[in-house]
């Protein structure tokens, strides 16, 4: 009795304990990652760059001097727990900017960061974290404290769209082209959905109704013999990467001819390697540079990656390298707020939304040039289109183009 | 009479169904409740947002733990779909408010109905299966209003979600942690007097004696089928006033919360705090809510800002929480009620516990 006592009363000391930390002089940053839950696959890869890029940035000076004090909690992919992490911070660390992942509680969270002027980077990159003042009718909600790196889904899915007319025309087809949106009805498959179809439309692509596949990896041997029967000429798979791989597998059974397009976490190193050569073809968005790419700012991603791997040897994943790039952009913010008189949310906002066509300095060829204003926070709107070989296990990413997708007034927020 | 509890007693002696039956087993325990109450209704003034945050947590969900209770530890029928209720009640609140323009205190008692008439339906089958067949059929409510969520763009707002507004009393707004922590308490404390109610009137003592004999009850004249069928309806009640509540505090509500993991959450929380028991439903809940943050905490202290110690952390963590739970199941199977009996019964009897 008096033993469960103490152990009760050393608890709820160390939670009040836990709550109270603070570091004077520093810049107080939050990090909300995925290393469990039903999006670790990539979770992992992209937190741990963000982690690193973190470490790194201190080790190497900091902003203007000043150290990065940086909390990662792993909330799992649970909204309710982001939020309560959320509130723990505002009382305790009271971050200056977030980087936060999912698209429900990214969005579940734009009310509260627009409140205390908190500037939340995401791996979500749904179309309706890109109006800041609600201009769109679509926007429910403005977000204006809100930012991604990258093309938004629904733009990485328009120029997948593109690709695939120019394809078809490049290949000498006549005739209208049949596109397929493919996908579980969840939220995160669904985003694109209408804004892609649309587009699709536009560019002269018969629309055929949607197939459904399980964002659960599973046998999709049925789901692969409608698609053969739609007679598609380009499929868009929308779900993630693990189930992906298996309705990839599955269609290569059946002996479906239809190219496969899929969105920015549908593919990755892991995949084409857990696929084989049932997933050579495919046509994909890559957001970065990749691990191989000989391009300046490699060097900075190779010093950053040892923060974590000391030899320097482990290849990094495409969402790694997304993260680096999503923490020197507010890297380059900060400098920009400290610029202007203090390292303050509303400053990095003011930070990012100064940036045109930007790269961050070390990371050139790497990262997208990006551009946010004050009434647009789509970063960019360019689209890398990538495909890839097995080769037997050594395999290949190939960059196939760059479209530029048009940046229209009225698909800001969608 | 009031002298009776002023002269010094040996014991709680009952003599009357009355006394059997109040709300709270003894005068000291109804004391204890009140003066809680009234600790919980100042403690917005010097807790910070987090503690604010964790106990309107413990709020929301404890009153959708205590619907399912009535149906798992009282009624002793089984339910793997309570998750969409609560989901269903939050999108039920939130299309209300945004709909019609009702003030959300109105939304949230009327989201209950609306969800109490979904949960009447899909409640159906269990007037005619028990056991695991039981079981199966409230998964497929599960899986159908899932895939309903997603769907019903008009209702839910599809894959984008739908918007909850701030709780608003006649133009005064809930809309940070101090405010709502009020308006949680009050709904949890009519919901639980409301239960605890419900277990001592007619229809509680059916409740209870479907699920001890099914056989007795109805040779008794006991309907099965309508007392069966009711508490799934009032589970539903529940759920749906506790999911307006997750609605309304998060302002934000995605069709992607509600999965069978939320639903066998809900049933971790009533196992842990005890099958058939209001007060263990609001402890195994706690425990449920409050576990991550301990072992987050433990986490903070132990690896400060090296980024592979809290990655490995994370994995213990989430470890740690299941080997509670099993530990749980091994070391107290009666839940955390069970244990408050016993810690209660070790201090009566002080120092002679034999």
């Amino acid at each position: 009795m008096r033993r469960s006592i103490m152990l009760g009363s050393l608890l709820v000391a160390s939670l009040a304990f836990a709550g109270s930390t603070f570091a004077a002089d520093k810049i107080p940053v939050g990090h909300l990652a995925a290393y469990t839950g039903p999006t670790s696959g990539v979770g992992i890869p992209f937190g741990t760059g963000i982690d690193d890029a973190l470490a790194y940035i201190n080790k190497t000076g900091g902003i203007d001097g000043k150290q990065i004090n940086f909390k990662t909690v792993d909330y799992s992919y649970n909204a309710p727990r982001a939020v309560a992490t959320y509130k723990k911070w505002m009382s305790g660390l009271k971050p200056v900017a977030i980087q936060g992942w999912g698209t429900a509680d990214t969005e579940a969270l734009v009310k509260f960061v627009t409140k205390d002027k908190v500037t939340y980077i995401s791996a979500s990159y749904s179309g309706h974290l890109t109006d800041p003042t609600g201009i769109s009718p679509r926007t429910k909600v403005p977000a204006p404290y809100n930012f991604f790196y990258g093309p938004s889904y629904s733009d990485a899915c328009r120029g997948l769209v593109q690709w695939a007319a120019d394809d078809w025309a490049a290949k000498g087809n006549s005739g209208k082209p049949k596109f397929i949106h493919m996908g579980d009805n969840h939220p995160y498959p669904n985003a694109p959905k209408a804004a892609c179809a649309a587009y699709a439309k536009e560019l002269g692509f018969e629309v055929l109704p949607s197939i459904v596949y399980s964002l659960k990896p599973a046998d999709a041997k049925a789901q692969c013999l409608s698609l053969k029967d739609s007679g598609a000429n380009y499929a868009y798979l929308a779900n993630t990467s693990g189930s992906n791989i298996s309705l990839l597998k599955s269609c290569g059974t059946v002996g479906v001819k239809t190219q496969f397009l899929t969105n920015i976490w549908g593919w990755d190193e892991n995949s084409i390697k857990a696929t084989g050569d049932a997933g050579d073809g495919i046509v994909w968005v890559v957001g970065a540079a990749t691990w191989k790419d000989k391009v300046p700012g490699m060097k900075t991603v190779r010093a950053i990656s040892k923060m974590s791997d000391p030899s320097g040897k482990k290849p990094r994943m495409l969402h790694y390298i997304r993260g680096v790039c999503g923490t020197f952009f507010m890297k380059e913010a900060m400098i920009k707020a400290e610029a202007m008189g203090g390292i303050t949310g509303e400053n990095i906002k003011k930070g990012f939304e100064q940036m045109r066509d930007f790269v961050p300095a070390g990371l050139e060829g790497v990262c997208l040039p990006s551009t946010w204003t004050a009434k647009d926070h789509r970063g960019t709107t360019l689209v890398n289109v990538y495909t890839s070989k097995y080769n037997g296990g050594d395999f290949q990413m190939n960059k196939l183009a760059t479209i530029k997708v048009p940046r229209r007034m009225e698909w800001l927020g969608w | 009479m009031a002298s009776a509890h002023s002269r010094m007693k040996c014991g709680e002696f009952r003599t009357t169904y009355e006394q059997d039956t109040t709300i709270f087993p003894t005068p000291l325990a109804r004391r204890v409740a009140i003066v809680s109450v009234i600790f919980l209704l100042i403690a917005p003034s010097f807790l910070n947002p987090y503690f604010l945050n964790l106990g309107i947590q413990i709020g929301y969900f404890a009153i959708a733990a205590l619907g399912l209770n009535i149906v798992v530890g009282f009624t002793g029928q089984i339910s793997l779909g309570h998750a969409v209720f609560f989901g269903f009640g939050a999108f039920a609140s939130a299309w209300l408010n945004n709909t019609t323009g009702l003030p959300v205190f109105f939304c949230i008692p009327l989201a209950g109905m609306m969800t109490m008439a979904v949960g009447l339906i899909v409640g159906i089958p269990a007037g005619r299966i028990k056991g695991l067949y039981l079981a199966i059929a409230t998964l497929a409510s599960q899986f159908i209003l899932e895939d309903f969520f997603s769907r019903a763009d008009w209702f839910t707002g599809g894959a984008y979600g739908a918007m909850a507004n701030p709780f608003s009393l006649f133009g005064f707004e809930f809309d940070n942690d101090q405010r709502y922590f009020y308006v949680v308490l009050f709904y949890l404390v009519i919901t639980f007097l409301f239960g605890t109610n419900l277990l001592r009137s007619r229809d509680g003592r059916a409740f209870i004696a479907v699920r001890d004999h099914y056989l007795s009850a109805e040779i008794m004249g006991i309907n099965l089928t309508k007392y069966r069928i009711l508490s799934f309806g009032i589970a539903s009640f529940y759920a749906g006033v506790g999911g307006a509540l997750f609605g309304h505090y998060l302002g934000f509500v995605s069709a992607e919360g509600f999965t069978i993991i939320l639903s066998i959450q809900f049933l971790g929380m009533v196992i842990i705090g005890g099958l058939g028991s209001v007060m263990g439903t609001l402890l195994g809940t706690a425990f449920m809510v409050l576990l991550p943050e301990l072992m987050e905490a433990g986490v903070g202290l132990v690896g400060h800002n090296a980024p592979g110690l809290t990655q490995a952390l994370a994995y213990i963590k989430e470890m740690s929480i299941g080997l509670a739970i099993i530990l749980f199941l091994i070391f107290e199977p009666d839940g955390l009620a069970h244990r408050w009996k016993m810690i209660k019964a070790y201090w009566k009897l002080y120092p002679f516990s034999y």
